[in-house]
């Protein structure tokens, strides 16, 4: 396969997400802006300006309307995906480490950093009144007083959010009361990247205790592991094939001091069900810090430590594998 | 006598020197489309040495089906840092990457194996860097009790081991290059061959020499046939010679075939 390569950022890539048909592809990266591509030929649709630190996270909803991110310059901003006009920019105390709509596209969420003395939030703003926005008053904000989120996710029918703590400890918590409603602990660090597969009643987290790990979103049951050598930065579920691609590598500042052929940048492909890898894509200089699959399964993508963006189509090959068991 | 009949859509070549002679003046940027293929034709001067440049490029045409939302999203305006960039992808941001494939792990013995064998740091953690100079011993502080002689390196009975024996002695250094110059030297060029030609036929055709490391037929990128040579890589260079010796001027497929060493590649 012939990647299409990205370069839309000058830092490392922080998140990219397709959106719900997989048409267009948002990255977003250490440097300040938001980029969205086409994803079927790589041309850029345009840039979203206007954060002035390292943007985080990045997400659309389901109609591909409006764009949310968070950034380290302690701030959450909604765009208009079309124009990449700013809609709203909801200030805060600390970095904004993930955000997400819910199913509906209504309700919002974001959770802000432990630093500088202020404490690690998960908000919840309904976009529906405005007020809420213009006075920046989520509707719930929910302080995670033991160790912060690191990574999070709308759970099923937008009951909850399931997120991911520096310690690898899960919580679901309910978008209407702000209760925790189950709390599980089975990584030992913390946890790099939740994502769910296409119905939402799994998710696969990646966590810095080199596995990745399968669970059932509604229970938090776990369900298998993926086991490597090095952290796991990123991890997501085929939405076609028993598949689940990981992206990893060892931490940024030990990448100078080994080479690229023993460095473990390839993306893995894991099979879901006997947990045994099975393939592996190179490509990236440096640790991948992201991959998503898109929604249609004949693609992925990766965003890496190097600052560029591959879509990878698969050869027909991939889809005729089998892994003998 | 051929018809002295001009005509207009194909110039004669006398004509284009004449047209290609006069400077300063460009043609004009051309944009044909046949059947699914787009090909565009700039000509640019270049200002440091006045040359002239014509650039062909070639464009796939795909029609995809898709959902009315996506295709609407597929006319958007640009917008952003990328609001002034024309349609189609910008070579600024966006590029085409060297092929890559996945590579298929069978066993998971295979995947262990490979891992050892990749990394050079794990072959050195086995041995000290600092040992003992009188007794050589690596597990002992410097400066004790020498101990009857005992290689380090190699096997238990304290014989002399050759390096080629040794434990690694033949695996390669990482930052060797694999043994091209031995396969350029195995490397036959076969020239006329017929558009039909196929990867497998010049396997048919070879084998009967000896084993065959690599093949490489020439195909057009837009309609995969062949253009008409091909290398052949052999394992060994006397099968490669009686291979030229067997096969130059042999008949294939109406054609003559001509069969002759590889100049070696440059890079």
């Amino acid at each position: 396969m012939k990647p299409i390569l990205l370069q839309g950022h000058e830092r490392s890539i922080t998140q990219i997400k397709y959106n719900r048909e997989g048409d267009l592809l948002f990255s977003v990266a250490k440097d300040t802006v938001t980029n969205v591509w086409y994803s079927v030929n790589g041309e850029r649709l345009g840039t979203y300006n206007g954060h002035t630190g390292a943007v985080w996270c990045v997400d659309c909803d389901w109609d591909t309307k409006n764009v949310l991110t968070g950034s380290a310059d302690n701030s959450c901003r909604l765009w208009d995906c079309q124009t990449g006009k700013q809609l709203a920019l909801l200030q805060t105390n600390s970095a904004v480490r993930t955000c997400g709509f819910d199913f509906s596209g209504n309700i919002i969420s974001f959770s802000t950093d432990k630093q500088m003395g202020y404490q690690c939030f998960l908000n919840f703003f309904d976009l529906r009144d405005p007020q809420q926005i213009e006075d920046n008053q989520p509707y719930l904000s929910l302080p995670c007083n033991d160790h912060k989120i690191t990574s999070a996710v709308w759970g099923p029918l937008g009951e909850f959010v399931i997120s991911g703590h520096e310690n690898g400890e899960f919580n679901q918590f309910s978008a209407k009361s702000g209760e925790i409603l189950k709390t599980v602990k089975e990584h030992t660090k913390q946890i790099n990247d939740i994502q769910t597969s296409v119905d939402l009643t799994m998710f696969v987290s990646a966590s810095k205790d080199n596995s990745a790990k399968l669970f059932d979103s509604a229970t938090l049951d776990h369900i298998k592991t993926f086991k490597t050598e090095r952290p796991v930065n990123s991890a997501a579920i085929s939405p076609i094939m028993d598949h689940v691609v990981m992206g990893g590598g060892q931490e940024a500042m030990e990448v100078t001091t080994t080479s690229t052929r023993i460095g473990k940048f390839e993306a893995r492909f894991f099979h879901a069900a006997y947990e045994e890898e099975f393939g592996r894509v190179k490509g990236h200089f440096g640790p991948i810090n992201c991959v998503a699959f898109h929604p249609d399964g004949k693609s992925y993508s990766s965003g890496g430590e190097d600052g560029y963006v591959r879509i990878h189509y698969f050869d027909p090959h991939y889809f005729d594998f089998e892994l003998e068991a | 006598m051929p018809s002295m009949e001009y005509d207009d859509s194909k110039p004669s070549w006398a004509d284009q020197v004449e047209e290609e002679g006069d400077e300063g003046t460009l043609p004009p940027p051309k944009e044909v489309i046949k059947g699914n293929i787009k090909t565009t034709t700039d000509y640019k001067i270049d200002e440091e040495e006045g040359k002239k440049f014509k650039i062909v490029r070639t464009f796939k045409i795909e029609t995809r089906k898709a959902s009315k939302a996506v295709a609407r999203r597929k006319n958007w305006k640009k917008f952003g840092t990328s609001e002034f960039d024309s349609p189609g992808p910008n070579v600024a941001t966006t590029t085409v990457s060297d092929d890559v494939y996945m590579t298929f792990l069978s066993s998971k013995e295979d995947l262990n194996a490979t891992d050892q064998e990749e990394d050079p740091m794990n072959k050195l953690k086995g041995q000290k860097i600092v040992s003992c100079r009188i007794c050589k011993d690596p597990t002992k502080p410097p400066g004790s009790e020498p101990e009857p002689a005992q290689p380090s390196l190699g096997s238990k009975t304290g014989k002399y081991v050759p390096p080629s024996l040794r434990d690694g002695g033949t695996r390669r250094g990482e930052s060797m290059q694999p043994n091209r110059r031995a396969d350029d030297n195995a490397t036959i060029r076969v020239t006329n061959l017929s558009e039909d030609t196929r990867e497998t036929d010049l396997q048919e055709l070879f084998r009967p020499f000896g084993s065959i490391s690599r093949i490489y037929l020439a195909k057009d990128k837009n309609t995969g046939q062949s253009k008409g040579f091909a290398f052949i890589s052999f394992h060994r260079r006397e099968d490669a010679a009686r291979a030229i010796a067997g096969v130059s001027g042999f008949g294939y497929d109406h054609l003559i075939l001509n069969v002759e060493w590889a100049k070696p590649s440059n890079n």
